[in-house]
This record gives C-alpha cells, sequence and structure tokens, in this order.
C-alpha cells in the first residue's frame, strides 16, 4: 500500500502519528466543507461542522480498520454530525445571498448575474428534494465514494443505494420541469 | 435488458463507475434506442447542475481551528497516554475511583476489625464477634446493593468485585447481580457480573438464573463467557436456553460454533 494513501496515513494516526491528520485536512477539508455545506446551506454550521468531523476522527482512530475506506469513514462520520445538528434549510436564501456577495460586480456582471439566477433556481429545486434525497444526489456526485461506500453511509444495500440515486435524480429532473428549467425534458 | 435497467445505470456511467464490459453494452443500447439517448440527456443534465454547483471556499479560519484543535488534541493524548497493557489500564481504573468512600470503607473496617480484635481478647464473648462479623458482612451487602445503582460504571463494577470478599451472600444481593447481569448497559460490567454470579455456582438459585439469563444476552462476548460458565458448572438445564439462542437471527458465527460445541458436551 502506499505509504502516503489515505488509508495509509489514517493508520498512523491510528497508531499513535496524531500529526498526521494535518495532512488528510488538507486533502479533504474543502470537499468536506463543501458537502455539508451543499446539505445545510449554512457557512459557519458547516465549517464548525468539519472541526467536530474531523475531531471525532481523532477521538475515534481505533474505530478506523485496515480494511476501511477513509472517505467513507468520514463522510460516515459527517452524515452523524449532520444528523445531530438536525438542520432543516429554511434559512436557505440567507446563504444564497451571502454567496452572491462573493461574486457580484466586475466586468463580467451580466454572465455572473445570469449563472447566479439559475444557480439560485437549482439550490431552490434542490430545497424542495427530501433530506435523504438530497443526502444521495451529494454522496454520489462525490468522486472518490462509489456504491459500496455509499451504501454502507446510507446504511442500506448496493442495490437499494442504485435504485434511490436513480429515484433522486428522477424528483430532481421532475422539480425542474415543473420550475421550467430548460434541459430536463426528455 | 429493459430500458429500466439500462436507466438505472445512467448515474454509474455519469460517475465511470461502470466497468468496460457495462458500459459497452450499454452504449450499444443507446446507440439503437432513442427514447434511453433521450432520457439519458436529461439525467446527464441534473447530474451536471449538481457536479456544477460551486465548491465553496471555506474561510481560513477553518484551517487555524483545526491547527489549534490538533494541537490541543494531542497536547491531551500525550498528558493521558493510557498505560500499557491490561493491568496498567485496570491500575488506571482502580486509581480513578473516588478516594474518600473508599476510605470510608477502610475506616470502618478498622474500626470493626479492632473492635472485634478487642472482644476477640474476650473470650466470653465470641458470641458477640459473631454478631459482628454477621454485622460487618451485612453492611458490606448494603453498601455492594447501593454501589449497584451507581451511574459510573467503574464504580458498579467494584460492586461486582466485592462480592469476591464475602463470605455468605445472601438472596438480596444473587437477585442484584443477576438484574445487574440482564440489564447493565456496560459489557465489562456484566462480564464481571458473569464472573461473580459464576463463582457463586453452589447455589440453586444462582445456577437458575445464569440458565434464565442466557436468551437475554445480545453481546458475543457475554454469550461466549455464558457457555463457557455453563460448561464449567456442567449445568445440563442450560442446553434448552442455548437452542433457544441459537435460532435468534443475526447470531454471531463464532457464537453459533461455540454453542453447539457447548450443548455437544453437556449432552
Amino acid at each position: 500500500m502506499d505509504i502516503l494513501s489515505d488509508n495509509a496515513l489514517m493508520l498512523q494516526v491510528k497508531a499513535g502519528d496524531l500529526e498526521r491528520m494535518s495532512l488528510l485536512f488538507e486533502r479533504h477539508h474543502k470537499a468536506l466543507f463543501g458537502f455539508l455545506f451543499h446539505l445545510t446551506q449554512r457557512r459557519e454550521a458547516s465549517e464548525d461542522m468539519v472541526q467536530t468531523v474531523f475531531y471525532r476522527m481523532l477521538k475515534y482512530r481505533n474505530s478506523f480498520a485496515e480494511e476501511s475506506n477513509f472517505s467513507g469513514w468520514m463522510y460516515h462520520i459527517a452524515r452523524n454530525v449532520l444528523k445531530d445538528q438536525k438542520f432543516g434549510l429554511s434559512n436557505k436564501y440567507d446563504m444564497i445571498g451571502e454567496h452572491e456577495e462573493k461574486i457580484a460586480g466586475g466586468t463580467l456582471a451580466d454572465e455572473r448575474i445570469e449563472k447566479s439566477q439559475s444557480r439560485k433556481q437549482l439550490y431552490d429545486a434542490m430545497g424542495m428534494l427530501t433530506e435523504g434525497d438530497r443526502e444521495i444526489l451529494m454522496l454520489n456526485s462525490m468522486k472518490e465514494l462509489k456504491y459500496p461506500e455509499i451504501s454502507k453511509i446510507m446504511g442500506i444495500t448496493e442495490g437499494a443505494a442504485r435504485v434511490r440515486v436513480f429515484r433522486a435524480v428522477e424528483e430532481l429532473r421532475q422539480i425542474f420541469i415543473k420550475k421550467g428549467i430548460k434541459g430536463a425534458n426528455e | 435488458m429493459k430500458c429500466e435497467e439500462y436507466r438505472n445505470q445512467f448515474a454509474d456511467w455519469y460517475m465511470e463507475r461502470l466497468d468496460a464490459a457495462k458500459k459497452a453494452e450499454l452504449e450499444g443500447h443507446l446507440d439503437t434506442c432513442a427514447d434511453c439517448r433521450e432520457a439519458l440527456a436529461a439525467t446527464q443534465f441534473v447530474l451536471d447542475s449538481i457536479s456544477n454547483l460551486p465548491d465553496p471556499e471555506p474561510s481560513a479560519r477553518v484551517r487555524a481551528d483545526f491547527r489549534t484543535m490538533l494541537d490541543e488534541f494531542k497536547a491531551v493524548e500525550e498528558k493521558n497516554v493510557p498505560p500499557n497493557g491490561f493491568w496498567g489500564q485496570l491500575k488506571r481504573s482502580w486509581a480513578l475511583q473516588p478516594r474518600f468512600s473508599l476510605a470510608y470503607s477502610l475506616m470502618v473496617l478498622l474500626v470493626c476489625v479492632s473492635v472485634v480484635f478487642l472482644i476477640s481478647r474476650d473470650s466470653k464473648q465470641e458470641a458477640d464477634v459473631r454478631d459482628l462479623r454477621a454485622q460487618l458482612n451485612e453492611l458490606k451487602q448494603t453498601k455492594l446493593l447501593a454501589l449497584l445503582d451507581n451511574p459510573l460504571a467503574s464504580e458498579r463494577m467494584k460492586a461486582v468485585n466485592y462480592t469476591g470478599e464475602m463470605k455468605h451472600v445472601d438472596g438480596r444481593v444473587i437477585n442484584a447481580l443477576l438484574t445487574t447481569l440482564n440489564n447493565d448497559p456496560n459489557d465489562n460490567v456484566r462480564l464481571s457480573t458473569l464472573e461473580a454470579l459464576a463463582a457463586l455456582g453452589n447455589q440453586p438459585e444462582v445456577r437458575t438464573g445464569l440458565i434464565k439469563s442466557i436468551t437475554m444476552q445480545n453481546s458475543p462476548v457475554i454469550q461466549l463467557a455464558i457457555a463457557d460458565v455453563m460448561l464449567k458448572l456442567q449445568e445440563k438445564r442450560s442446553v434448552g436456553s442455548f437452542k433457544a439462542l441459537l435460532k435468534q437471527k443475526d447470531l454471531d458465527n463464532e457464537v453459533k460454533r461455540k454453542l453447539k460445541e457447548t450443548i455437544t458436551k453437556l449432552i
């Protein structure tokens, strides 16, 4: 095994070399933040949850087994942290406002406004999904996760995970159609 | 394959999770089926919009906070490096016991022992000595029962270990121990309780209680341990309970093997 692979690093953390966690942090904290942010639409809370996830990985490092998949394990913990926080999506527009600030202005303002419009529509559509559908779509979009990990994270079989992804995509597509977003019609 | 089944694979195709054969098969189907091509385009559009969600940048605070958290965590860990091995852990858990309760026990013991000693010099009062011993035993039992209700697992463990020092254990204590064995949330406490009860195996109510308890255990460690105890006690009446336990679903394979072995040895 590559000594710098995620799994190898995590096993070193488990063996007591806690500093190795900082490498894993550098590699994964952005994607993890993105995952939490897209699901909660809250910036500060997501940043706090990133800390909590890394803290729990340190604290429960002994539960990481040689055959575990690091990303799968991390998102599993992240999902538990999310569950503990019990976020709804009620304040999603606050966040979109926050996001818009960062991209507004400049010479390409028109294009940006257009982009932010469609982004707003997309967040809106995502907000209409059930929490479970949103979650499985976000997990599905993580390159480092495959069905064995996704199904483990969700606690369901691989077959069921595949069907749920399919249904969630279908659900979102129907919402797109209802909202008149082009490109979603068959 | 039906169109429906191919469509189930669209997300995999999109995320490049299909193996070469499946990929070729799906793409072959797409060449011939216009409906599926359109459905794929729609799926692709949906998945594209998710992947195109802008990846938000966490603020600089996240990295700084992580650094602080990691350093603090390391400092705390270094301070309480757990002593090596099982014995070290055990010693440490003893060191954690509230000291005044230990001091209290020692003082009571000391007073009693000195009283006993003083009295025992007078041979006429042997009866009193016996009486005092009985009282001391009673005191221990009462303390044990109180400790068994303690929210701290380490305290309950201590209570269970007390029984080893007792000469006579009455029905109340046995009942309390059996209740602990069946209901305590902590595996270690239940394991110690089982050991304590096994030592009292010459009492018929203990044996009956243990047999009843077999089907109530869901931790593999305890299931294995209880099988050992029954073997040691050569308790043939336990076979029925083990058979009932074997019927339970999601029983650990190791446990299954052990139970079958125990049953054959007992019969």
